[in-house]
């Protein structure tokens, strides 16, 4: 039995394992996509690579028998570095977007499309979940909002993007009606206590976070009415106040308190808020900006400075969000500062190393030429879109339905369990590292229930192998060599006719999610 | 699309076989037979046999010589191989479909007739630019030469007349001496066939006494056609250059004086009359003869050493008799008759040989570690995959020495323990196909092959196997993978093929050069080849001489010469640029570099020219000994666009599997190509150099680990000429992005090259100096070649055009 070591410890395994086998028994995780157990190596990602003593070269690990004496290194920043660009290369000939564009577009980062299909599905206790984990106040922006995740809706190529804006609106409508309507779980009080200077949408969606995360947060609010610019820049036609006002309410009744017309106007009223809270926010939008440098805070050529995407500023303990940093920006996206300037300050209350959130991953296709868009529409509703028949009460369930089938569902089945998405994350490797031209987005929807997507394919040949030991009559193939490389159905025939007994085995082996379920899981989990 | 008879397919399965080696073999027949691969074609396969449709599908879009749509009627092959490249095989190529009015992305013209085909290499270098049409081969064109090519071709077509391809040798009673014409492919593209066919007819007519005989090649390419006499009794021989079919007859004939007074009369007077009528006049004898002993035969001969190439020029390719003259099959006899198969190893051990297919590993070693696997079948394998664009050396000596490779791969055998043994050639080297075979035939009935070997228990038998156009397939893993019918993709090694090669068997893979050395070490002896060339790095190196050289050839030199040998003395230096128009010569060209083995190798720049050839110091120049292509750069050579184009190849070559080959090559690709398109940024160089470096280190074999080293070379020695493409400029005025041409004031306004411009950018004004429209121009630089004056000049524009 050889006995090696990677990364310093000692492993024994049988005559004839790889060094994967050997590493995986040390629970060192090495990122290997192409290979499977039981199937025959392929060596065709080289995400797996390792250091073997000295050598320059990089070896697959999947492929690699570990020898008596041999000395592997796994995790040394060159080896790291070879397999994030393995994990570069692949994803620069990835053609799919993990995120669907109207999520990318949307600067709160909403689920949009699981949100799409829970008000298709009726599951209306789960839909306003997904819409309130994002954004705190669903009824005011679903009026206001200008909507950027329509402007790139790929249904847009093909007639016209689904109104994303209004069925969201619908959502929050609906659950303002209910009774009881949403209100999230909070965690337990934390005793932490946060000031927040400014009740516009930042300082009110932050107030809505932090309360959930068990702080106790106090708005200070120099108006007499919460809103801030929300109030300023809309008419009531566009904003109906009562809207703003319960939705105030329902952010108040998670125990923040507002002190309305209340204005910290002196630098010493000011410098005394780090001493009596644990955590200070400068939300005071465009207009507080030069108050906040009469405070000591520097100014940068926007608004306030801060350090990084973490909302600190250089004064301990006090952060910074919304137009306060940006000059000027739309409210929605000081509202997802809000969020995200939350999700930082209770880091900073958890004593946990302030990093802010990431950026969320995701692919991207970008705009699709127009036999693509053909291609992505087929087999969806055909409904237009529609505005409400009543437009004041916005829409109708059933009207709110149709509407919501006519989404293209472009987000990625696979983001749970793909590989390359998990290694992506894992190792830093950027989708947009190589500048590279872009195949044509092609797919087989012509099997009952899986669907192939060859853009997603990294041609590590699993579903071939599977489906001829499972003795498919026609199975899979290659095609084609070097980029040109494709996994596809011999003799051009279709996936109904390759997978008729195998279908569950390639989508379970596939790494990513070129080959997988039509029908995705439960929305809800995400 | 009328349905295809399928009848022959069942014929083809019927003669061929059904199991899965066989699929190579069927896919060639139906693609000869149909012109084309019809998928019924591959479903009536599958129908008739047990091989799996995703099998089938698998290997025929794997190689680049099947086609899956019907082609046109001819196949212009345009060579894109280094020495093509570096002298405008692109524009050629632009030519031909422009001609054709081929549509942009399509391959085939409006009538069907002709399909335009980019091929890597048709290994006839010297003769660049080069392309084939049918089974005839034009060397030296220009784009304004397409037009009378195609003519011309249609002309042969319609006439009837076949190239032949092999000419028997025609055997005179009572002898007076020997004609040689060498009959390589070549020396036949360039209308040797002809020149043999026309001394056969003037001896049949003459009834001059001498003996033709069809020669292999005798590496002096650029003088071919090449006819070499030699009196009967006399060592002394006289070598005539650049023979045409008219003039053949006469140097023939004023050697070998036709018998009988009357007879040589009747001919001289029926010859005299003949050019009276045609008005053809040639003084031959002036023009043509060269001299052995001194000038620059003696030059190009010079430093050579013929081990590999013996007799090179002298043996006729398939004389089996007279191989056997000249000690062929001693060696084979001496290793069976006293030498134990350990001896054999320990004697090619001893005598330094080291692998000519590039990479260099002890021959001696890898044989011992074949005979010492395990496992009871063991098979040798000769890799004439010769892929490298640049590269003629495995052709020739498949085509010229059939029989000495033959016994060098029966030594293998003996030496190791096989009984079976392939040989894998080329698709594109019909004409050593042809011969090798006619060899194996020959060798078995005289009981050279096949069982009890001259006497002895020892039986080998060998086969041919055809490549079908996947350079990957040159590496040694995919080469194995390919004869068992597979899809030709490398595998990590280890294991090596010495352990687990054909079919799981150990086997010893080795190339077409190393085995035709093995006989001359077995019968001069290990010592003797080790004193040729330096330590490490025994006996001599067989090199395909090309590029921007005065005498281009096959050259075989002891390792360690300088490459300033090579080029300045073989070559006779770097040529002047070509002539322009009517005889004006386009200048004296200075050397810039000598690319080294192709696409794995590098650009080694002028200033190291006086570094001596062996596979070590060629490493540490950051080039390597390859299998032996060396083309030569001038100073109009771009080399960011020769990194480019090696990159371009192997990119186009990779087989596809391992992530860094197939996606890296591609993404350095697209670098190169922004930065020859002036959209390179200076950040790009650095990326560049990252990717190749990781690319180099990961990349699961040969093709991947090496496609990086044109780049990496250049941008070591030539990183200047990347910033300044970068900057705008491209200083040899090469990238076509970056160069803009313009009439000078030597314009005498003959309105020649308004005339030849194909996208109508120049207005003929006669007389008058004649102005290019930039927006139009495509910069195929047809003006520049055809204008009698030199007044077109090439200009770096300094900016993206």
């Amino acid at each position: 039995m050889p006995k090696l070591t990677i990364d310093n410890r000692e492993v024994e395994v049988p005559e004839g394992a790889t060094v994967l086998v050997a590493a995986r028994k040390l629970g060192i995780d090495i990122p290997a996509l192409c290979y499977r157990d039981g199937c025959d190596v392929s060596t065709s990602c080289l995400a797996c690579v390792v250091q073997i003593g000295e050598e320059r070269r990089m070896v697959p690990s999947c492929a690699t028998i570990a020898m008596d004496g041999m000395r592997v290194e796994s995790e040394t920043p060159l080896v790291h570095d070879a397999r994030r660009s393995a994990l570069e290369l692949l994803l620069s000939d990835h053609l799919g977007d993990c995120l669907a564009p109207c999520q990318s577009g949307c600067p709160a980062g909403m689920d949009i499309p699981a949100m799409l299909r829970q008000i298709a599905a009726g599951q209306w206790r789960q839909v306003i979940r997904t819409v309130k984990r994002e954004i705190a106040m669903p009824a005011v922006f679903g009026r206001i909002c200008p909507a950027p995740c329509e402007k790139v809706c790929h249904r847009g190529g093909v007639d016209r993007a689904v109104s994303i804006c209004l069925l969201k609106r619908f959502v929050a409508d609906r659950d303002l009606r209910a009774t009881p309507s949403y209100a999230p779980t909070c965690h337990p009080a934390s005793g932490r206590r946060v000031a927040i200077l400014g009740g516009g949408p930042c300082g009110l969606s932050a107030a809505y976070y932090l309360a959930q995360f068990g702080h106790r947060c106090v708005v200070f609010e120099a108006d007499v009415i919460a809103g801030g610019r929300l109030l300023r820049d809309t008419t009531e036609e566009q904003l109906p106040r009562k809207i703003l006002a319960a939705e105030v309410e329902s952010i108040a009744r998670l125990g923040v308190e507002l002190r309305m017309g209340i204005a910290i106007n002196s630098r010493k009223e000011f410098e005394r808020l780090p001493k009596e809270y644990d955590a200070v926010l400068v939300a005071t939008g465009a207009g507080g900006i030069n108050q906040a440098s009469d405070w000591g805070l520097p100014v940068g050529s926007r608004g306030l400075q801060i350090v990084g995407r973490t909302y600190q500023t250089c004064l301990p303990r006090v952060f910074a969000a919304g137009n306060a940093i940006r000059g000027h920006g739309l409210a929605i996206r000081s509202a997802a500062d809000g969020k995200e300037v939350a999700a930082v300050i209770d880091q900073f209350l958890r004593d946990m190393p302030v990093a802010g959130g990431p950026e969320p991953f995701s692919t991207r296709m970008g705009r699709l030429q127009e036999c693509e868009a053909a291609t992505f529409a087929s087999g969806t509703s055909i409904a237009d879109r529609r505005e409400p028949s009543d437009l004041l009460m916005g829409y109708a369930a059933e009207e709110a339905v149709e509407q919501a089938e006519r989404c293209l569902g472009c987000d990625c089945r696979g983001l749970q369990n793909c590989l390359l998405r998990r290694y992506a994350i894992q190792y830093n490797a950027s989708p947009r590292r190589y500048k590279a031209e872009r195949r044509v987005y092609a797919r087989d929807t012509s099997h009952r229930e899986v669907i192939y997507e060859p853009g997603k394919c990294i041609a590590c040949g699993l579903c071939i192998q599977i489906a001829s030991a499972a003795g498919e009559p026609i199975g899979m193939t290659f095609v084609g060599r070097g980029f040109e490389v494709r996994v596809a159905v011999p003799l051009s025939g279709s996936m109904a006719e390759a997978l008729t007994k195998a279908a569950a085995d390639c989508v379970a082996a596939c790494p990513t999610a070129a080959l997988a379920w039509k029908v995705r899981g439960d929305d809800a989990g995400r | 699309m009328v349905e295809p008879d399928l009848a022959f397919v069942d014929e083809a399965v019927a003669r061929i076989g059904r199991e899965r080696e066989a699929v190579l073999p069927l896919l060639q027949a139906i693609q000869d037979h149909y012109r084309y691969v019809p998928q019924e074609a591959i479903a009536r396969v599958c129908e008739l046999t047990a091989i799996a449709a995703a099998d089938i599908v698998g290997v025929a879009t794997f190689y680049d010589q099947f086609r899956h749509r019907p082609v046109g009627r001819h196949i212009i092959r345009v060579c894109h191989g280094t020495a093509c490249h570096v002298k405008g095989a692109d524009v050629v190529q632009a030519a031909f479909e422009r001609h054709l009015r081929i549509a942009d992305g399509d391959d085939t013209d409006p009538e069907g007739e002709f399909t335009v085909q980019k091929v890597a290499c048709l290994g006839c270098c010297t003769l660049a630019p080069v392309v084939q049409i049918g089974d005839r081969t034009y060397g030296h064109l220009s784009p304004s030469s397409v037009g009378d090519v195609l003519k011309d071709f249609l002309q042969q077509q319609k006439a009837g007349t076949k190239e032949q391809r092999r000419p028997e040798t025609a055997v005179a009673e009572a002898s007076h001496g020997e004609i040689r014409v060498g009959l390589g492919s070549c020396c036949i593209a360039q209308g040797s066939g002809q020149v043999y066919r026309a001394i056969e007819a003037t001896l049949a007519e003459s009834g001059a006494s001498a003996t033709l005989k069809r020669v292999g090649c005798v590496g002096m390419c650029h003088q071919t056609p090449m006819v070499q006499l030699r009196s009967a009794g006399k060592s002394e021989e006289k070598i005539f250059a650049k023979v045409n079919a008219e003039s053949a007859g006469e140097i023939v004939l004023d050697y070998f004086r036709p018998r009988g007074l009357w007879k040589q009369l009747r001919y001289k007077a029926s010859r005299w009359l003949d050019r009276l009528l045609t008005d053809e006049w040639h003084d031959t004898m002036v023009r043509h003869s060269l001299e052995v002993r001194d000038g620059p035969v003696c030059e190009f001969l010079g430093p050579q050493q013929h081990l590999a190439t013996e007799y090179g020029g002298q043996l006729d390719p398939l004389d089996l008799e007279e191989y056997l003259r000249h000690d062929g099959f001693r060696a084979l006899q001496r290793c069976l008759a006293s030498m134990r198969p350990e001896q054999i190893i320990e004697e090619i051990h001893h005598s330094g040989l080291r692998g000519r297919g590039g990479a260099g590993y002890p021959t001696g070693l890898k044989w011992a570690k074949v005979r010492a696997a395990s496992g009871g079948k063991k098979y040798v394998v000769c890799n004439g995959d010769e892929g490298d664009p640049g590269a003629f050396m495995d052709r020739m000596l498949l085509e010229s020495f059939p029989y000495r490779i033959i016994e060098g791969m029966a030594i293998a055998a003996r030496a190791v323990g096989a009984e079976e043994g392939f040989f894998y050639i080329r698709a594109e080297y019909p004409l050593a196909v042809e011969r090798v075979n006619e060899a194996l035939r020959k060798a078995r009935e005289h009981g050279f092959l096949g069982e009890r070997i001259l006497g002895t228990e020892f039986g080998f038998e060998l086969t041919i196997k055809q490549g079908a156009g996947a350079f990957v397939c040159g590496e040694e893993t995919a080469l194995l993978a390919s004869i068992e019918g597979r899809r030709g993709m490398p595998r990590l090694r280890p294991p090596y093929p010495a352990e687990q090669g054909l079919w799981g068997r150990p086997t010893a893979v080795n190339n077409v050069e190393t085995y035709t050395l093995v006989p001359w070490i077995v019968t001069h002896g290990a010592e003797a080849f080790r004193r040729t060339g330096r330590p490490d790095n025994a006996g001599t190196k067989v090199f395909a001489l090309a590029g921007k050289v005065r005498r281009g050839g096959l050259i075989e030199v002891p390792m360690g010469v300088t490459l300033r040998q090579i080029v300045e003395q073989i070559g006779g230096g770097v040529a002047d640029a070509p002539c322009r128009g009517m005889g004006t010569s386009g200048g004296p060209r200075r050397l810039k570099a000598i690319q080294i083995g192709g696409p794995s190798g590098g650009c080694i720049p002028a200033g190291l020219v006086d570094i001596p050839v062996d596979y070590d110091c060629l490493a540490e120049a950051g080039a390597i000994m390859g299998s032996g292509g060396l083309v030569v750069l001038d100073d109009r050579d771009c080399m960011v666009d020769i990194a480019r184009y090696f990159l371009q190849f192997t990119q186009n070559q990779s087989c596809g599997k391992c992530t860094l080959c197939r996606i890296g090559t591609r993404r350095m690709l697209e670098m190169l190509e922004r930065i020859c398109g002036g959209h390179g940024e200076k950040k790009d160089l650095d990326d560049l150099e990252k990717l190749a470096r990781t690319v180099q280190a990961g990349s699961i074999c040969g093709l991947g680990r090496t496609a990086p080293n044109p780049v990496l070379s250049t941008l070591r020695h030539f990183r200047e000429e990347y910033e300044a493409h970068i900057a705008g400029h491209c200083p040899a005025g090469k990238c076509k992005a970056l160069i803009s041409y313009r009439v000078t004031a030597e314009c005498i306004g003959c309105t020649l090259c308004a005339q030849h411009c194909p996208v109508d950018a120049i207005t003929a004004t006669p007389y008058i100096v004649h102005r290019i429209d930039r927006a139009k121009c495509t910069r195929c630089d047809t003006c520049r070649q055809v204008c009698p004056r030199g007044a077109i000049v090439v200009e770096s524009t300094g900016t993206v055009a």
